[in-house]
């Protein structure tokens, strides 16, 4: 179970990873500290242990110097920290919506269509081109 | 020499006798209502198939369809579709781990570790009814004519004991029963009939993967998958959810699980999932007699069998080779060459990402091939190498997929840091990345080379205590000049057609889907460990069907062939049942 004192420097440090920016929101303002990091640490256990142990190395560091320090000693876990950020971020709906992204959803094609590349000539120039397998000897 | 009892019995749609010496004259016709009950565990079959995969598979559906009595066994389990990720938002996540191709990565029970400190590539597989084909990406790209007779015009590698046009009615058959999709009329192969589904579409990025061939008079085609684009023989119609690599939740993949399992059951054929064989057993004649395996309680069990098939892939059937030695074959079972588990070819790979300013919705599927080019595919002295590759496009996946590629974080800078990778610049590559990426895969023939081997770890051991292998494998100098060249082409065409930014992954690392050549097929015992009809010269009622007699790897995905002959060493196996020789 991640407490309190976990989560909240577990925010600061997602918020310099992914912070408020090019019309984005920082990672805090989506809910990356809620329910979800507890559902993507259940999912991932494997990076549970490295999350701890940077989390803890972080806790009551300077965000930016703590990330730094990470980074120099400890790349494992500040990955770990990363993924589980940015794994958060980007199930969030409303980062989903902003980059355009629908999941990936149902669109089936519809198999009784002309393909376009067949209806504007383009596969023809590829056929026209000729055959470019190698003859066998038998 | 010892006499031996014959399988003249086999196929007959019944209940069959093999060794008490009667035959049954009876009708041949084949009915599957006439199939032989499933055997019960103490009894002894006509087949015993190791591995539930693509070739077992194929073996388990035509053999029982013939009469024969089969089990077969499975270390993994029956895929459930609901454990599939792809509906789910943490998709992208557990494809990092869980869904990963890598077993070492997955670290799962029913995967076996792998040893590969001494490997450039890692192999990559799943345990599992299907086999790795649930986690494959349903290219369907069967071997050229100039891959079976690579010696003939390259004087590299070995000619096949047979040839394309040999093995074409087979892939034929094949086609119809996997339910490919594809455009037929591909210039890059002799002329072939029409797929059994219409082609998928190739979307945007096939479009823009497209442009930038035409532009410099390349070859390109439209994607062939082994993914119906409507439904086919148990499978649903692809809803390009581009998600195939980490199981299709829609079950419109094809994988033997759908395809075949459901027929080769309603045949009589017996599969036993959650069996791991640690060992195959002969007799003093040297006869092959059966199979040691471990259930999933940890239990041993012996399934007793006329004729036994390894269908364990290039890695997991030299394994239980050399796990079976014995006083009459010390060095492995049917290891006279000396060849079990060496010229271990798994295709050295590089990606290519393209970033267009285009919005290409690239998390759209089919996580198949959407186009491919064998523009570069034949041997071109010049080049300063033999052989070539294949390039297949694929979509680029979600917003975690803006660095990563199949499961692993590859497309970063040499120098990447946290200013480069986090922060601002996070956004800046997810905003310029995302939907508008192109990730072009190059497959390079892998030429057999010895040094290239499976080997028993003396430590590592599975989750049964029984040794792991251990991958000893060199990218060679014409697998790194081969890559360098269609790089460098990829970069060129990826330019042609508009890209604002390319990264290159350089003979990745995770990438040994294509297992193969471990014990290869030839007309010598002396040089080669199965003949051309995959029976070990050295045990006359043990076979090999999977990719491990590949006497060469080919540039492209390999399940079309290996399927494809699969087919073709069971129907000879089916005609020749009255002259095969059993314990």
């Amino acid at each position: 179970m991640i407490d309190a004192l976990q989560r909240k420097t577990f925010l600061a440090i997602a918020d310099v990873l992914i912070p408020a920016a090019e019309g984005m929101p920082a990672a805090s303002q989506v809910g990356v500290g809620d329910e979800v990091l507890d559902r993507i640490l259940s999912l991932r256990d494997d990076l549970r242990e490295p999350f701890v142990r940077g989390i803890a190395a972080a806790a009551g560091k300077e965000p930016q110097a703590a990330v730094e320090a990470l980074n120099r000693h400890d790349p494992e876990a500040l990955g770990a920290i990363g993924l589980v950020a940015s794994g958060a971020y980007y199930m969030s709906p409303r980062v989903r919506a902003l980059i355009g992204y629908p999941g990936q959803e149902k669109r089936p094609g519809n198999p009784d269509e002309i393909p376009e590349y067949v209806a504007n000539g383009m596969l023809q120039q590829v056929i026209d081109r000729g055959p470019i397998y190698r003859p066998t000897p038998k | 020499m010892p006499s031996a009892a014959t399988l003249a019995g086999m196929g007959k749609g019944k209940t069959l006798q093999l060794r008490d010496g009667t035959e049954w004259e009876g009708a041949m016709s084949i009915d599957v209502r006439q199939a032989p009950r499933p055997g019960r565990r103490d009894e002894e079959v006509d087949v015993l198939i190791v591995g539930a995969g693509p070739s077992g598979s194929v073996a388990a559906k035509h053999l029982s369809a013939a009469g024969f009595s089969v089990v077969s066994l499975e270390q993994g389990h029956f895929p459930d579709r609901n454990a599939y990720a792809g509906r789910r938002p943490e998709w992208e996540l557990v494809s990092q781990k869980q869904w990963h191709p890598n077993p070492n990565v997955r670290d799962l029970p029913r995967d076996y570790p792998i040893e590969t400190s001494e490997s450039d590539i890692n192999p990559l597989m799943f345990a599992g009814v299907g086999g790795s084909t649930t986690l494959y990406a349903a290219h369907w790209t069967p071997f050229l004519p100039s891959d079976f007779r690579t010696r003939s015009l390259d004087g590299v590698g070995d000619d096949w004991p047979f040839t394309y046009e040999d093995l074409l009615p087979y892939l034929d058959e094949i086609e119809r029963e996997v339910g490919v999709s594809g455009m037929p009329g591909n210039p890059a192969y002799p002329p072939h009939g029409s797929y059994p589904t219409p082609p998928l579409p190739i979307g945007k990025i096939g479009y823009k993967a497209a442009q930038g061939l035409d532009k410099l008079g390349w070859h390109w085609w439209p994607g062939t998958n082994a993914i119906p684009s409507v439904p086919y023989n148990g499978l649903n119609a692809c809803v390009r959810r581009g998600t195939c690599m980490t199981g299709c939740p829609e079950g419109a993949k094809s994988t033997s699980d759908i395809t075949y399992w459901p027929h080769a059951i309603k045949n009589g054929a017996r599969l036993v999932t959650g069996a791991r064989v640690r060992e195959i057993e002969v007799n003093d004649n040297g006869f092959a007699t059966g199979a040691v395996y471990i259930d999933a309680n940890g239990r041993e069990h012996r399934q007793r069998a006329s004729v036994i098939i390894l269908c364990a892939n290039g890695i997991g059937t030299p394994r239980l080779l050399l796990l079976s030695r014995s006083k009459r074959f010390p060095d492995g079972l049917a290891n006279g060459s000396g060849l079990v588990g060496k010229r271990l070819m798994m295709h050295p790979f590089s990606a290519v990402l393209g970033v267009y300013e285009e919005d290409l919705e690239s998390w759209r599927g089919p996580f198949g091939q959407n186009v491919d080019s064998l523009q570069f595919y034949e041997t071109d002295e010049k080049r300063g190498f033999v052989r070539g590759a294949k390039w297949g496009a694929f979509p680029a996946g979600g917003p975690l997929g803006a660095t990563a590629f199949v499961g692993s974080k590859v497309f970063v800078g040499d120098e990447a840091n946290v200013e480069e990778s986090w922060g601002e610049n996070l956004h800046r590559t997810v905003e310029r990345r995302f939907g508008h990426s192109v990730v072009w895969g190059i497959i390079g023939e892998d030429l057999p080379e010895e040094s290239n081997r499976v080997v028993l770890d003396p430590v590592l051991t599975d989750s049964d205590g029984i040794p792991a292998p251990k991958i000893l494998y060199k990218f060679s100098e014409n697998s790194q000049k081969l890559l360098q060249f269609h790089v460098a082409r990829c970069l060129e065409a990826t330019k042609a057609a508009g890209a604002i930014e390319t990264l290159v992954v350089h003979q990745m690392r995770d990438t040994g889907w294509h297992l193969l050549g471990t014990c290869r097929m030839g007309d010598s015992s002396a040089t080669s460990v199965v003949d051309q009809w995959g029976r070990a010269h050295d045990v006359p009622n043990l076979y090999i069907f999977d990719g491990s007699s590949f006497p060469t790897s080919g540039g492209v995905n390999p399940t079309a062939t290996i399927m494809s002959v699969a087919l073709r060493q069971t129907r000879h196996l089916i005609a020749e049942r009255r002259s095969q020789e059993a314990a």
